[in-house]
């Protein structure tokens, strides 16, 4: 075999080299240089003559890459078994829909739209996002892996009789949740209706007092409307159990209801006066926009948080419409 | 035939699926003659079961580690060459192996054989 040749082989076994584990290195090389070889003298065989370059590069394109058959001889290693899949699923899904988005929203973009520079502002909120989300996925895997790694046969220590047990058609989270819905909206209406009724303006023993903006007289009747409905719904599902649909639906048109309200409210952009006997213009005007900032949040995430909600209930609509069932149904 | 690309990807990887044990059972069984590399893969693909290089020495490799195969370097045709024959653990864990294939392919065969029933759900 002529000088280029050899050196193509060798190139191509120095490279396979690189990605072979250090210990098998020289062994695993010397069955591929000798298997190459036995493969050239074979093809110089078939072909009546010594091989050209082009076909030995062809040859060896045909072998494949050197990271591919070094690839073969590394070990493989898994981070956790696919049975621990399910539950790492779950989890990170908990985590960064339930946890990690709503945290966001509390804490990050309220400052967006508080800023001066809403682009800058955004920018940082990106960065902060994205690197919370890698780290919180890095943790969750990294438990996950370390699971496997010393404690996956609690996967395998089961008994059918210790799993939980089927659920009716209502949690009964959901029973306590209805209530405590109804209970909390009542009370909300109530405090609302009668609270805000004619009121343009609190005035407190210390000498101070709030005007409230035009926006909440226009609203006035809209609001306790929502809140009574919302009372209502949860009042209906606490008491009817197994009303799904109509429930879904229901809180589905309140939550866009509230949405929209609490969207024309935040477009006022300003939403209380205050002032104060005893201090001066600038404390006044500072206390005002604190006071405006807190309900500006507030309104942001009247409007932010029920998108959640709003996604749940389609899916439960979409799934009742496509007849799947939340219970587990027994085959006899 | 599959034409179709996601029918041929599905294919392809239950063909692999399918090959990757049958694949160490037939070098467990070529083994039972001492062989090196080169002449293993003649013998399986002479015999209708091509082998990529990049399958079979790994696969020896492995079968190797696992206390299956032994193997000896030894010069041959004046090129060293690495050996492979079945250990004797090799022998037993084959002879399994063997009543294992046997056990499916006599269940496939019944199944494959018994009629269908379409109104069966």
């Amino acid at each position: 075999m002529s000088a280029k040749k050899t050196d193509l082989i060798d190139r191509y076994l120095n490279a396979v080299k690189f990605w072979l584990p250090g210990k098998q290195q020289k062994d695993i090389l010397a069955e591929l240089a000798e298997d190459l070889q036995s493969q050239v003298e074979e093809r110089e065989s078939a072909l009546g003559h010594p091989l050209e370059e082009e076909e030995l590069v062809a040859l060896l394109k045909r072998r494949g890459s050197p990271m591919r058959v070094a690839s073969g001889y590394i070990p493989e290693h898994r981070l956790m078994i696919p049975a621990m899949l399910p539950i790492y699923w779950l989890v990170l899904k908990i985590v960064l829909l339930w946890v990690l988005a709503p945290l966001f929203a509390i804490v990050f973009i309220g400052p967006v739209f508080n800023s001066g520079q809403p682009g800058a502002a955004l920018l940082q909120f990106f960065g902060q996002a994205f690197r919370t989300v890698f780290f919180v996925i890095g943790i969750v895997t990294t438990v996950f892996a370390l699971m496997d790694r010393y404690h996956a046969q609690w996967i395998d220590k089961w008994d059918p009789r210790k799993l939980p047990r089927v659920p009716p058609a209502h949690q009964p989270m959901q029973w306590y949740n209805d209530f405590a819905g109804f209970a909390f909206g009542f009370a909300a209406a109530v405090f609302w209706g009668v609270t805000m009724w004619q009121r343009g303006s609190f005035t407190f023993a210390a000498g101070w007092s709030v005007v409230l903006s035009p926006i909440w007289a226009r609203l006035y009747w809209f609001i306790l409307l929502l809140t009574v409905a919302r009372a209502l719904v949860d009042l209906y599902c606490f008491v009817r159990r197994g009303w799904t649909r109509g429930q879904s639906w229901s809180r589905l048109v309140l939550d866009v209801a509230g949405m929209i309200l609490a969207f024309v409210a935040f477009k006022a952009g300003n939403w209380v006066d205050v002032t104060f006997a005893n201090k001066t213009p600038a404390e006044t005007a500072q206390f005002v926009s604190m006071i405006n900032n807190m309900i500006r949040f507030s309104l942001i995430l009247a409007v932010l948080v029920p998108i959640f909600d709003v996604v749940k209930q389609i899916r439960l609509l979409f799934r009742a419409k496509n007849g799947q069932s939340a219970q587990i149904l027994t085959v006899s | 035939m599959h034409t179709n690309g996601t029918n041929s990807e599905q294919f392809e990887n239950l063909r692999l699926e399918l090959r990757r044990g049958c694949l160490a059972v037939a070098v467990l069984l070529q083994l039972r003659t001492e062989l090196y590399g080169y002449a293993i893969r003649k013998a399986l693909t002479d015999q209708g079961l091509a082998i990529d290089e990049n399958t079979l020495y790994p696969l020896l490799r492995r079968l190797e580690n696992q206390g299956l195969l032994v193997s000896q370097w030894r010069e041959e045709d004046k090129r060293n060459k690495r050996f492979y024959h079945l250990s004797p653990v090799g022998e037993e864990v084959l002879a399994s192996l063997l009543a294992e294939w046997r056990q499916m392919n006599s269940a496939l065969e019944r199944i494959l054989a018994a009629p269908v029933d379409p109104t069966a759900a």
